[in-house]
């Protein structure tokens, strides 16, 4: 994929600084379909592990079962990109409710990142890009760090990201969700319990 | 929709739904006790926690004070151009392939709201947080109609199964501690799965919950904002179930005030990282979906086949075009719902909005929103916003609350004008007949400058006739005064006699037949001041004017005392606005006198100084107001902000003239800065002077010490005052834990109730530096 212009390694750190700050994972795996479905690959196995841990206190007597993949229909970037990702083992096509409320993990596009607050923004209407980021048990969102901005609302701008941001239906995600409304602070309420953004160079 | 019931049914009441309609007084204090007894802790915890996340989150904000201002004007802009831009909404709701609905009142809401469910055969909807849904009773609406509702915000989930009103804008269970929603969850729900975490609680709801989600037939959702020229809605959440809610169901109905349309998507600019800062103090909400439905784009998941999407916005009248008619209510509608009032208010923090609320708003901003969307005396609980102004500095879309809640208080007393109080109201003093219909109570602790002046004539018979046993009976059962309270004494000689005393001797002394009378007389004085006698100070502590005296004389200003004069704070704090208005026109005019002789204005107790500085803004008209309060603005100041500004000005080394070294109490301080002074930002100098003249300060930081000028003397709210006093106290005691403290406080109130629950001597910051004189220039007034 292009670089359609440079980016400030301040403003990638930042991202991601933030990111984490906001309890999500980020990594920077290389621009190719190949290094992205192997990260995917490696989340989802672990976001298997961490749910036997979470459902059983012995998680040796438990053999691993194959993870539950949906990827989203590819929007802005090419789409032989998230290919790799779709040959996974365990990747699903089903596209009914009761289905991808089993996702173990959503593959989506960002379209847009910013580096202030370490969000995301994640169209939802196209396709099933709004339930695969939130149906699924873990979020995987693959972001190019050239379309991450400085603020929250550099989205509506017309100038930045040719004016997306004024024209989608979007959410900003920051971080997994969470609530305080039961006492402490706990990540992980009726969206994903787990972020993970793949932050592409 | 619940009725107030009578007195003799309130005593030890533990259901909130019984006491959230106030319009009834019972009510009011009932909802007090039962808040302390059950709520308290809860509320305490979670109210600071986001107080003090805001603080933080707002440092970051490098424009913070630009983005208030774009989001004020953009409101303000919205709310003019409303009519157009419910149109405006309409059309592009319709182009959008949505449906919409401009409903009169609750009613006509929760009917349409009805229909539509009734229409699509909805068997079961899901519904996200929306304070305008219980605005207009659609939970209730929905039922009757066999619709099963599930509420899946996880703080509504539990007042759902509670039977509870919402107690906070946006954390409506914040009432509730872990341990009570464990043992409500096992009570309701008789399961035997672990619940004793925050992570089981919301594994149990998740689950629960999620069924519902994918069964739903419809999701009903509020909105933050809704933008006219496209339809489009602003959703703000962290635990997804709005994303669910307006995403998976095929049906999404969205309910809205009318006061949230904003015009374009760019208006939403200034609003995103101020509401999640202001609410949560986050940089960022979790979720923030901006979404124009029904996003026909979007397929529908469903299984089978998929109908298309459908959806409603139903925005709400009930009451707010009246509000947009009234020049004072008008301000409420900016109101975004960020919290930020509550979290920063010191009863707040302390009861919660089961007392300081109604049926479904809140806190400083709810009582405007019960009086515009219910009824004036629903707003009753406004009474517990002491006007400490600490709220209004917090406000993303500066709406003067307590200003707000004055009105209210105002328009309260006229509605329940009572007999007794019109025959008496003559006798205090001559109270305009817009006051007139003031409770003993709201007149007795609104002409306290009355009474003061009245027992200054004979301070000791008066004061000793105040403090009789069998008086303070009669002031309890019919002025609401507490028999628990000292009353402060009556200082003879007052602040005014002192300081004339004192120009005497000096005049004998000096035998300067020229020097200006009042006046320090110095050549080339540092600068001109007038020491303003407020009644409070004149009459009830003299010794801090007469020390603020000596500070500034020690510093060279040509510093002189004024007459005494009502400012009107007292009447104002009672609502008697009439009157507040008339004795600050009275005062503005000496004042005037003062500042035209080049005289700066120094005031020692800070709730008079906020009126200068920001009441009175309020309270005089006529077309010389804008300049005078500019002026007032600038030339008003708290003593030891003076003193500071001066000592920065001039490079003074503060601590050779005021040496902590010397104080004869050490050098070792607990300092309290008053509400209203943190309010107009004069407690960083006092802290900055107290420092750099040697003291080693430890601060309070509480938002207000819970006496609040007169509100803590009142019967129905002593227990409230002394429990929001205890964190105060509890701070002094921890400081305390590695040696004493002297105790310093800037309000007269803030003394009173810090001696009282301390039962130490408490010292005002100019009596401190009075006394940190060196040795070597003892009895020598002036250095100049």
């Amino acid at each position: 994929m292009p670089i359609s212009g440079l980016i400030s390694l301040e403003r990638l750190a930042e991202f991601e600084q933030q990111a984490r700050a906001a309890a999500a994972t980020v990594e920077r795996p290389s621009r190719s379909p190949q290094a992205i479905a192997a990260a995917v690959h490696r989340v989802a196995e672990k976001t298997v592990e961490l749910q036997i841990e979470s459902a059983n206190s012995q998680p040796a007597s438990n053999k691993a079962r194959e993870p539950r993949i949906a990827v989203a229909a590819s929007h802005d970037m090419p789409q032989p990109f998230l290919d790799a990702c779709r040959q996974l083992p365990g990747a699903f096509t089903d596209r009914t409710k009761a289905a991808l409320a089993r996702a173990d993990v959503g593959v989506t596009e960002a379209f847009a990142g910013i580096a202030r607050t370490g969000t995301i923004c994640v169209c939802v209407d196209h396709e099933y890009e709004g339930y695969i980021s939130l149906l699924s048990r873990t979020h995987v969102a693959v972001l190019a760090a050239e379309n991450i901005v400085e603020r929250p609302n550099d989205l509506f701008r017309r100038d930045r990201l040719e004016g997306k941001g004024l024209e989608r239906n979007f959410v900003y995600i920051t971080g997994p969700s969470a609530t305080a409304d039961m006492g402490p602070l706990v990540r992980g309420v009726h969206g994903p319990h787990w972020l993970h953004i793949l932050l592409l160079e | 929709m619940s009725t107030s019931p009578t007195a003799t049914d309130l005593s030890g009441i533990d259901s909130p739904r019984a006491v959230a309609n106030k319009s009834r007084k019972p009510a009011l204090a009932a909802a007090i006790r039962m808040a302390l007894r059950i709520q308290s802790p809860a509320v305490r915890h979670n109210t600071q926690t986001f107080n003090r996340g805001r603080y933080t989150a707002i440092k970051t904000i490098p424009d913070y004070l630009e983005l208030k201002n774009q989001a004020r004007a953009i409101k303000d802009d919205a709310i003019a151009r409303l009519p157009e831009l419910i149109a405006t909404l309409e059309r592009s709701v319709s182009r959008n392939g949505g449906h919409f609905y401009l409903a009169r009142d609750a009613h006509d809401a929760s009917a349409y709201v009805t229909a539509v469910c009734k229409r699509s055969r909805v068997k079961l909807a899901v519904k996200g947080k929306s304070m305008t849904s219980e605005e207009i009773h659609l939970n209730p609406a929905l039922e009757a109609a066999g619709i099963e509702v599930a509420e899946t915000d996880l703080a509504e989930f539990i007042l759902q199964y509670a039977d509870e009103q919402p107690s906070h804008i946006i954390g409506p269970a914040i009432h509730y501690s872990r341990e009570r929603i464990t043992d409500l969850f096992r009570r309701v729900f008789k399961t035997g799965e672990p619940l004793d975490t925050g992570e089981e609680l919301t594994a149990f709801a998740r689950k629960r919950l999620r069924e519902k989600f994918l069964s739903a037939d419809a999701g009903i959702t509020g909105a933050n904002f809704v933008v006219a020229d496209s339809g489009t809605l602003m959703l703000v959440e962290s635990e997804a179930n709005i994303r669910m809610t307006s995403l998976v169901p095929p049906l999404h109905i969205a309910i809205s005030g009318i006061e949230k349309i904003v015009p374009t998507r760019e208006s939403l600019s200034p609003f995103i990282e101020l509401l999640a800062a202001s609410a949560t103090g986050q940089l960022m909400s979790s979720y923030v979906s901006i979404i124009q439905p029904p996003m026909r784009k979007a397929p529908v998941a469903s299984d089978g086949a998929a109908p298309q999407r459908e959806f409603h916005l139903v925005v709400v009248d009930n009451g707010r075009m009246k509000m947009r008619e009234d020049p004072v209510l008008r301000e409420a509608l900016r109101c975004i719902r960020c919290s930020a009032c509550l979290n920063s208010c010191a009863n707040f923090q302390t009861v919660g909005g089961h007392a300081f609320g109604g049926e479904t708003y809140s806190g400083g901003i709810g009582g405007s929103w019960e009086a515009g969307t219910k009824s004036l005396l629903n707003a009753r609980f406004s009474e517990l916003c002491t006007g400490c102004l600490r709220c209004v500095p917090q406000c993303p879309v500066q709406i003067d609350i307590p200003w707000l809640n004055t009105v209210l208080r105002q328009r309260i007393n006229r509605a329940e004008a009572s007999p007794a109080a019109q025959l008496f109201a003559p006798l205090l003093a001559d109270v305009p007949e817009a006051d007139a219909g003031a409770s003993l109570q709201k007149l007795f602790f609104g002409h306290y400058d009355g009474l003061a002046e009245w027992a200054a004539k004979a301070p000791r018979l008066a004061n000793a006739i105040a403090n009789l046993g069998v008086n303070r009976k009669l002031m309890e059962k019919f002025v609401g005064l507490d028999h628990r309270r000292t009353l402060p004494p009556i200082a003879s000689p007052t602040l005014v006699e002192a300081a004339a005393h004192r120009e005497r001797q000096r005049n004998s002394r000096t035998n300067h037949g020229n020097a200006r009378p009042g006046g320090t007389g110095s050549a080339s004085p540092r600068a001109k001041a007038v020491l303003f006698a407020d009644v409070f100070t004149n009459y009830g502590s003299p010794a801090r004017g007469l020390a603020t005296l000596r500070v500034l004389e020690t510093l060279g200003v040509d510093v002189c005392v004024s007459e005494v004069s009502a400012d009107g704070r007292a009447a104002y704090s009672q609502g008697l606005i009439a009157t507040a208005s008339k004795q600050a026109q009275h005062t503005a005019a000496l004042l005037q006198k003062y500042l035209a002789d080049g005289r700066d204005i120094i005031v020692v107790e800070p709730s008079v100084l906020s009126m200068f500085r920001l009441d009175y803004k309020h309270l005089l008209g006529g077309p010389e107001a804008p300049a005078l309060l500019a002026t007032l603005q600038d030339r008003c100041f708290d003593p030891a902000e003076y003193v500071w500004r001066l000592i920065e000005r001039d490079r003074l080394n503060a601590a050779e003239i005021f040496p902590a070294v010397d104080y004869p109490r050490g050098a070792r301080l607990f300092y309290h800065s008053h509400c209203q002074q943190k309010s107009i930002g004069a407690d960083a100098p006092t802290l900055a002077l107290l420092q750099a003249t040697g003291f080693d300060v430890v601060s309070s930081r509480v938002e207000c010490c819970g006496m609040a000028g007169s509100f803590g003397y009142k019967k129905d709210f002593y227990d409230l005052s002394m429990a929001v006093g205890r964190d105060l106290f509890n701070q002094v005691l921890e400081a305390e834990s590695h040696g004493p403290r002297t105790l310093v406080a800037s309000g007269t109130s803030c003394q009173e109730q810090l001696h009282s629950g301390l039962q130490k001597p408490v010292f005002h910051p100019m009596e401190v530096l009075a006394e940190s004189t060196p040795r070597s220039r003892k009895f020598r007034p002036n250095l100049a």
